[in-house]
């Protein structure tokens, strides 16, 4: 969460995102290996190479996404904007429901971030008519009303994930980054895959196997469900929220770092004793799972 | 009712403005009356009108207008029977004459008809006879005159007569019947009327002063039936205004009588008391919210100032922002507790429950705390095996256990030598059936609540003493607290001998009941 202020202030004109892109990433500034609370030392790391890997770190798609932000709020919408082009997409912004729906008509967006309560017509009404006209660019409703049924409403209206406000750019950017690639895979992708494949660790899903480099690792139901869900997206960063709502199925906040222990024990069983670690911490957004070499 | 308090507060803004001019005008004595006078009239005025406007007055109306109709209609019928009964009975009584008169005839001829009629005649009474030739020259009878032409044609007729032996000239009214007889003999034999128009004159004698009566105590039966109601009515507005004006202790009068007043008094006394606690729960959360969300923000506000005075190098600034957004962080997780807590204790989440396997929620909670439990170097066991069907909401009641789970590792202290020879696990979590009840609980064996304090912990926001340095909202017992009671039932805090025993203590849900309700709905 503390990870988007950084990010931002991080950006000088001398470090473009688009050419610290450029580097590989380092690892081990890049990616913490315990579980996950970044020690003192690395969090006032010199600014200048976090800097461009904090960004990297956070982008994790491949190539550059087009958003269409429809929030009636300028500064939140200019900020969500400029936090969108820092990490290397394109936003555009609308002001108003109608506005929006008229742009989400025309142009080829791959993502829209449309608020719940907008001017001249809401943001529900919104999607419920681009879903009728047979538009299904994926939808990411942000709301100031957080509550389970609120949620329902607004996935039933035609959305394809809810993030209520106030929320942490990092929350956003890699919610964000899951629908779109869920959409450019046309909905499929992954989903249809028996078995996911990262380096040297294989996961199946029909007989609820996993092996490391050949070797069987015996996981419990859930660490094998949380396995799951990160392998299904490899090479993306996934939150703890998102690991809470999807593994677990609970959304609301435990107070504790209860997800964060049930990562490091899945970590502990398929990275240990391997040279390459595979499970990776992201600072101040979540976990990723992904193959460096 | 809109109207009437218009009027009061327009007759209570004229006084103040009627007496200042007063004095300029008259003698301070002649203010006193003069002033006196019109605030009499005027508020015997706006009470008449007030009167007017009432739906009481207005029905004392329309039933004394109906009430009316019907006296008079009866009254009518009445007098109609009477008179008909009446005219019968004469009718009845010249029939009789006539063939007393007629036997006469058959016998004697006119001669015998003559001295028939001539005796009858003589007799004291209220029959009339009269006898003419054909050129209508009396033979025999006791009508002194009557008017032209009515001998002229036979049959009934009511007509105006004087009686030979009586002295006043007075019009006397009389029914009678014109017979022709060979000869052209003309015979009318007839009864007087008096005795009708006697009685006619008391039927309506009798139906004035009745309709009078009706009017007079109808109206100030309604008037003063309208002053009853409309006195508890106003006293109502008087007491409703009161406690608009801020005082929500005020209760309206109840008469006790159960009447409909009275029900409507009590009814807004017990919405008057759901109003009063809601009001006193809202001033004791932003009572709390003021005070436990100062502190964060007082702690932001500082950090961020001390930053800008005092950060030198980039590292430092990064360590302020760093902690202002933990600390902001905190205060949207207190936030969203409150929002949480006013939510279920609104009962706004009671549209979407369902049946559920609560042992199968606890289960699910432990085995997500459980590893956080095993890092602190607690054991934690779970003992829900029975199905405990519970009507609620999943995930409010997950997380009221997982608020309990929180404070259970939080508070307790992992015993020094862990090992295998501990019998009894740190934390116990539990889902059992007892009776009719389901008793999810989580037993720890921390520092526990003292009984005296147990109560309190439930509160918003109170973290006990000992416990001020652990970190949390303080609102993890208020949210299980809310949680159970918009489930139908506790939150209890025991003693766990040692430690604290948190249990939600729900209504247990009967397989199959809540689809036969909503069938027979």
């Amino acid at each position: 969460m503390s990870r988007f202020a950084r990010t931002r202030s991080d950006i000088s004109p001398a470090t473009r995102p688009d050419a610290a892109r450029a580097d590989p990433p380092e690892p081990e500034r890049g990616f913490a290996d315990d579980a996950g609370r970044p020690k003192p030392e690395d969090r006032h790391a010199g600014a200048g190479t976090a800097a461009s890997l904090a960004g990297d770190d956070l982008r994790s798609s491949d190539r550059a996404m087009r958003l269409l932000i429809i929030e009636d709020d300028r500064t939140a919408a200019d900020y969500l904007a400029k936090a969108f082009k820092e990490v290397g997409h394109i936003a555009d912004l609308a002001g108003d429901g109608e506005d929006g729906l008229a742009q989400a008509e025309s142009g080829a967006y791959d993502i829209l971030i449309v608020d719940r309560m907008l001017p001249r017509m809401d943001g529900l009404t919104m999607i419920g008519r681009l879903r009728e006209q047979g538009i299904q660019t994926p939808a990411l409703i942000l709301s100031a009303l957080g509550q389970v049924d609120d949620r329902v409403k607004g996935l039933r209206a035609g959305g394809d994930d809810y993030l209520a406000k106030p929320y942490a750019f990092a929350e956003l950017l890699a919610r964000v980054e899951v629908l779109a690639r869920r959409s450019q895979n046309g909905g499929g992708g992954r989903n249809e895959e028996m078995v996911y494949r990262v380096g040297d660790l294989e996961l199946d899903r029909l007989s609820h196997r996993v092996t490391r480099g050949g070797e069987e690792v015996i996981l419990q139901p859930r660490e094998f469900r949380l396995l799951e869900y990160l392998m299904k997206h490899a090479g993306q960063v996934v939150t703890r929220t998102m690991l809470l709502e999807n593994v677990w199925d609970y959304h609301f906040d435990p107070q504790t770092n209860v997800i964060d222990v049930h990562v490091s024990r899945l970590r502990s069983k398929i990275d240990k004793g391997f040279e390459q670690a595979l499970l990776h911490t992201v600072r101040g957004a979540g976990y990723m799972i992904r193959d460096e070499r | 009712m809109s109207d009437s308090t218009a009027i009061v507060r327009t007759s209570l803004g004229a006084a103040p403005a009627l007496l200042p001019e007063g004095p300029r005008r008259r003698g301070p004595a002649a203010m006193a009356a003069g002033a006196e006078q019109p605030g009499r009239w005027r508020s015997a005025l706006s009470s008449i009108g007030k009167l007017a406007r009432t739906t009481v007055f207005k029905l004392t109306l329309v039933y004394l207008t109906v009430f009316a109709l019907f006296a008079v209609l009866l009254l009518g019928y009445f007098a109609w029977t009477t008179q008909r009964l009446i005219t019968d009975q004469i009718v009845a009584t010249v029939d009789a004459e006539i063939t007393g008169l007629a036997e006469q005839y058959r016998q004697g001829g006119i001669r015998r008809l003559v001295i028939a009629v001539d005796n009858r005649s003589r007799r004291a009474g209220s029959n009339i006879y009269l006898l003419t030739t054909f050129n209508g020259q009396v033979l025999s009878g006791n009508i002194g005159s009557l008017p032209s032409g009515t001998m002229a044609n036979t049959g009934w007729v009511e007509t105006a007569y004087n009686r030979l032996d009586e002295q006043d000239t007075g019009a006397h009214f009389a029914l009678a019947r014109v017979f022709q007889l060979p000869g052209g003999f003309r015979l009318m034999v007839g009864r007087d009327l008096e005795e009708r128009a006697r009685l006619n004159q008391v039927i309506w004698s009798a139906g004035r002063w009745s309709a009078a009566i009706v009017v007079v105590l109808g109206l100030a039966g309604g008037f003063f039936l309208t002053r009853r109601v409309l006195k508890r009515v106003d006293a109502m507005t008087d007491t409703t205004r009161t406690i608009m004006t801020g005082d929500l202790s005020g209760r309206l009068p109840v008469s006790g009588t159960g009447d409909e007043l009275d029900r409507l008094a009590e009814n807004l006394n017990s919405m008057l008391e759901r109003i009063e606690a809601l009001m006193h729960g809202l001033k004791e959360v932003s009572d709390n919210i003021a005070h436990d969300l100062r502190t964060p923000l007082t702690r932001l506000r500082n950090r961020s100032e001390e930053a800008l005075r005092s950060a030198r190098s980039e590292p430092e600034y990064r360590a302020a922002l760093e902690s202002t957004i933990e600390e902001s962080d905190g205060l949207i997780r207190t936030f969203n507790a409150l929002l949480m807590i006013a939510r279920a204790e609104s009962g706004q989440a009671r549209a979407n429950m369902s049946d559920f396997d609560a042992a199968d929620s606890v289960r699910d909670i432990a085995e997500l705390y459980e590893p956080l439990a095993e890092d602190q170097g607690l054991t934690l066991r779970v003992e829900a095996g029975a199905e405990a069907l519970v009507h609620g909401n999943r995930e409010l009641l997950s997380q009221a256990l997982a608020n309990l789970l929180d404070n259970a590792i939080k508070y307790t202290v992992p015993p020094p030598l862990a090992g295998d020879d501990r019998v009894l696990p740190d934390i116990l979590v539990k889902a059992a059936v007892e009776g009719e009840r389901v008793v999810l609980s989580v037993g720890d064996r921390g520092p526990g609540i003292p009984p005296e304090d147990r109560s309190r912990a439930v509160e918003r926001f109170v973290r006990l003493e000992e416990s001020r340095s652990a970190p949390g909202s303080g609102l993890g017992l208020s949210l299980a607290a809310a949680v159970a009671r918009l489930h139908g039932g506790e939150l209890m805090l025991a003693d766990n001998g040692p430690g604290l025993n948190a249990s939600l203590v729900l209504p247990r849900a009967v397989a199959g009941a809540a689809a036969g309700a909503d069938s027979s709905l």
